[in-house]
């Protein structure tokens, strides 16, 4: 030992390191299970869940103007009696076995009261309910979702109705759907069990100009452009369903012109878009309370080709339904997005242990920007590509998207819409595809006017 | 001082209102009282009573904090041992009788640590030949082929190989200054390591590496080649992800557990479900769901402690490792002999590598390599190598404390 002073800053030294250590251990653990821990609880997975499936008797899951939806009858989980009312809701409710991901699996902390408090605890124990669940109420409409359902007609796809302001779900269905009374029995049909609504990651096609025109319209950059109906960009050809001749960014936007938006995405610069379709939420893992929404993705790469791909929505990018309705809502609500939230209340012994407050996903553009892309896409509706999206009576905004996908070898379109109805009373945004049926404009507009006036009627 | 032994008994005070009500939770659980339960809490209460003060009595300059965060940690570990089992229980109380044998005897051992140098082979070559006998004898837990079997009794050679380790790491860094006479030692430490990761206990090999790491740096203060060292043993983790599927299995599972949780990430799913439903102030001492949770009883106790007592009691218990620490390497700091100093400073790091290594696996801070929870967690092996450790730092503050007696009666002052 040479320096015994300088073995004793070292020991000092250490003594920091390890402090640090310990200091990382209690921070992580706490941030961890304050930021995940309700997701690592309401899993099917977890025993103390099935425990309480087997134990408890389930507290009844009501719609938002209160119509039971599911309830524990004689220890038997019994759900909606009317079949289309089942089916609609299948998603958003889910099944007792776990095998589908709805409310049943997200809120079993409540439904079987395994949220109580040693109070609760106490005075259940006191009343003789201590096996009985919560009550939870959400904030999906029934009769919404069942319009929607009928009116989708069995075409696979999904539909997701959400309160831009609120983030409340108002409707969220998925086709195909399944039946939760027969879940446990039956092997439902193909994909059933997948809420296409938060899980489908389809390409946007072009829904993605929103937030193309986003970047566009914040770095003020307007192209001078002539559509002759296609262009090879970086060796890759994109075409335009017709010649659209010289466009501004607003009527490129209204007409959905390929080409524009191609020029525009390569003006623009992958590293651009990129982080600003991150800022719309493209790529986040979103670590929602009330579901498990799937990342949408999008990338670019080095080359121009690709990046003008990107920009229309194709190339690697892919979004969920869900994601796609916040996306048009947080248009309409001046560039912040809202949360989505599907649980509503929750009732235990009669008064409500559940307080909702709207919660903001992020600010994703400037307020400026927002009323900008509003005025397109009321443009899309008045003149555009989304004129089969008007409502009467309500003043609807939109963006149609035809997005091109290869099953099989053959190349097929899914017919995308998003949009939201300028109302005070009825802050709705809306997201319709249904998959490979063709144009945006053709399926998925219309649809989404009929969901509309069903909506505000 | 007598301040500091006020609260030292404050301390003291508190663990015992935490024992009694926990076995007296413990004894009424199923319905009826359970009158063996609440003995049992009492005679752990007793002991940790008769234990600080005849070691008190004993040795008059023991460090008190050091003690009573290692009562403490025992003592939590015992209250949910029992409640896992009434089995693990007692036999952890029997191991911790042991262990504190073990600890007198090597605090009366490390007054003549001066005489720890001419063992010096002897200590390697009994490393070298507890590391290895595994190879030849062991028996395979959890895909680690880290334990042996003498008839009913088993035991884990590398717990005990680690204390042997420090003691090898003290001589040779207390008496070695040019490079090239350390390279005995960088062979035996390389050695060591290369046996722990052929046995596939990863937990123990990389506690083994980094401890040396850090006593290499603090006793000979050459950064650049403690860098060095950093680097290799980057480059060989590196190299084992992409030569070992089993090692490629656990960092893949850290990443995402949940995409393989009924067979490679059941463990760390189980263990992350129970600290979240125990939240905040956890679910109460015996209405959790343990029985899921893989080596709940060992590696994994410290998701019991998260899911009954809650993450404050999981950060506590965090606390009382640091208190460890920071006790540790001041005693260090005040040792008389650089040899001693090494020898503390070594333990300290050893515990406090080990803790944070299993609670960050098991919170998934850091991918989950198998160690035991110093004090804790189960096992005599595992209590037998704390207690000696914790024997060597309280035998050290004993040191310190006479030879500060010792100088003030020279200068003629009065002894404390």
């Amino acid at each position: 030992m040479k320096d015994v002073k300088k073995f004793r800053r070292n020991m000092r030294i250490s003594l920091g390191l390890f402090v640090a250590l310990f200091v990382m251990l209690i921070v992580y653990l706490g941030y961890s299970v304050v930021t995940y821990g309700e997701k690592w609880f309401a899993t099917p997975y977890n025993p103390r869940v099935q425990r309480a499936v087997e134990n408890v008797s389930a507290g009844d899951i009501l719609d938002r103007s209160g119509v039971k939806l599911a309830w524990t009858q004689d220890g038997k989980r019994s759900y909606s009696g009317d079949k289309t009312t089942r089916l609609a809701m299948s998603h958003v409710v889910g099944d007792i076995y776990g095998k589908s991901v709805g409310a049943e699996t997200i809120f079993a902390k409540y439904l079987y009261g395994l949220d109580k408090d040693l109070l609760a605890r106490f005075q259940d124990a006191r009343r003789g309910r201590e096996d009985e669940g919560n009550d939870i109420t959400l904030t999906a409409d029934s009769a919404l979702s069942q319009y929607i359902y009928k009116n989708m007609n069995g075409k696979k796809g999904a539909v997701v109705v959400l309160n831009y302001k609120t983030g409340e779900v108002l409707a969220s269905v998925s086709l195909p759907a399944f039946d939760p009374n027969t879940v446990g029995t039956k092997e439902p049909a193909d994909t059933a069990l997948v809420d296409r609504a938060v899980m489908g990651r389809y390409p946007p096609g072009s829904i993605m100009k929103i937030v193309t025109a986003a970047a566009a319209i914040e770095d003020d950059v307007d192209l001078k452009y002539t559509c002759t109906g296609s262009e090879i960009i970086a060796g890759q050809k994109v075409t335009c369903v017709h010649a659209h001749g010289e466009l501004t960014l607003k009527e490129a936007f209204a007409h959905s012109c390929n080409t524009y938006f191609a020029n525009l995405a390569v003006k623009l610069g992958g590293q651009r878009l990129k982080e600003k379709a991150e800022a719309f939420g493209f790529n986040d893992k979103f670590n929602f309370q009330d579901m498990s929404l799937y990342a949408s993705n999008f990338e670019v790469s080095a080359e121009d080709g690709d990046v003008a791909w990107a920009g229309i929505g194709q190339y690697n990018d892919l979004i969920t339904p869900m994601h796609a309705a916040m996306l048009a809502g947080a248009v309409a609500n001046d560039g912040v997005m809202m949360q989505p939230r599907l649980l509503r209340d929750v009732a235990l012994g009669g008064y409500s242990a559940y307080n909702f407050t709207p919660r903001q996903y992020r600010r994703v553009m400037s307020a400026s920007t927002a009323r900008v892309l509003r005025e397109y896409m009321r443009e899309v509706v008045k003149s555009g590509t989304g004129t089969s999206a008007a409502v009467k009576g309500a003043t609807m905004y939109g963006k149609t998207g035809t997005a091109e996908f290869v099953e099989k070898g053959e190349t097929k379109n899914h017919s995308w819409f998003v949009g939201f109805i300028d109302d005070d009373d009825h802050p709705y945004a809306i997201s319709v595809i249904f998959e490979g049926a063709g144009f945006g404009s053709r399926y998925a507009a219309p649809m989404a006017a009929k969901v509309m006036k069903r909506a505000i009627s | 001082m007598t301040l500091r032994h006020k609260s030292a008994a404050a301390i003291l005070f508190f663990q015992m209102l935490f024992i009694l009500p926990a076995f007296a939770l413990l004894s009424l659980r199923d319905g009826a009282f359970e009158p063996l339960t609440l003995i049992a809490g009492a005679v752990l209460v007793l002991f940790n009573l008769l234990q600080y003060n005849l070691l008190r009595t004993a040795f008059r300059h023991i460090d008190r904090f050091s003690l009573l965060a290692a009562q403490f940690l025992w003592s939590l570990g015992l209250v949910v041992l029992y409640r896992l089992s009434p089995d693990y229980g007692l036999k952890q109380f029997a191991f911790l009788l042991v262990g504190t044998l073990a600890m007198v005897v090597a605090m009366l051992l490390i007054r003549k640590s001066r005489d720890f140098g001419r063992w010096n082979w002897v200590f390697m070559a009994l490393t070298l030949l507890l590391l290895a006998s595994t190879l030849v004898l062991g028996r395979s837990t959890y895909g680690a082929r880290n334990w042996i079997r003498i008839g009913s009794f088993s035991f884990q050679p590398s717990e005990l190989a680690k204390v042997l380790f420090v003691i090898v790491s003290a001589y040779f860094l207390s008496t070695r200054h040019r490079l090239l006479s350390f390279i005995p030692y960088l062979a035996f430490t390389a050695v060591c390591v290369l046996l722990l990761v052929a046995e596939k206990d990863l937990g123990a090999g990389l506690l083994i590496a980094l401890g040396f790491l850090v006593m290499f740096f603090a006793a000979t203060g050459r950064v650049l080649l403690t860098g060095v060292g950093l680097g290799v043993l980057g480059a060989g983790a590196w190299g084992s992800y992409h030569l070992f599927a089993h090692v490629r299995t656990r960092v893949e599972v850290w990443q995402d557990p949940w995409s393989s949780y009924q067979d490679q990430g059941y463990q760390i799913v189980q263990g992350l479900m129970a600290l979240a439903s125990g939240g905040l102030l956890g679910v109460g001492l015996g209405r959790g769901m343990p029985g899921a949770i893989p080596a709940r009883h060992t590696d994994y106790i410290f998701t019991v402690i998260g899911e009954e007592f809650g993450i404050i009691v999981g950060i506590l218990t965090i606390a009382f490792y640091l208190v460890f620490i920071v006790r540790g390497i001041l005693i260090a700091l005040h040792a008389r002999s650089v040899y001693d100093a090494i020898l503390v400073f070594g333990c300290t790091a050893m515990l406090s590598l080990q803790s944070f290594i299993i609670i960050g696996g098991v919170i998934k801070l850091i991918p989950l390599t198998g160690v035991t929870m110093p004090f804790v967690s189960y096992g005599g092996t595992s209590i037998l190598a704390s207690m000696i450790q914790l024997g060597i730092i309280e035998g050290v503050a004993e040191k310190n404390g006479r030879a500060d007696e010792e100088e003030v009666e020279l200068m003629g002052g009065e002894s404390l």
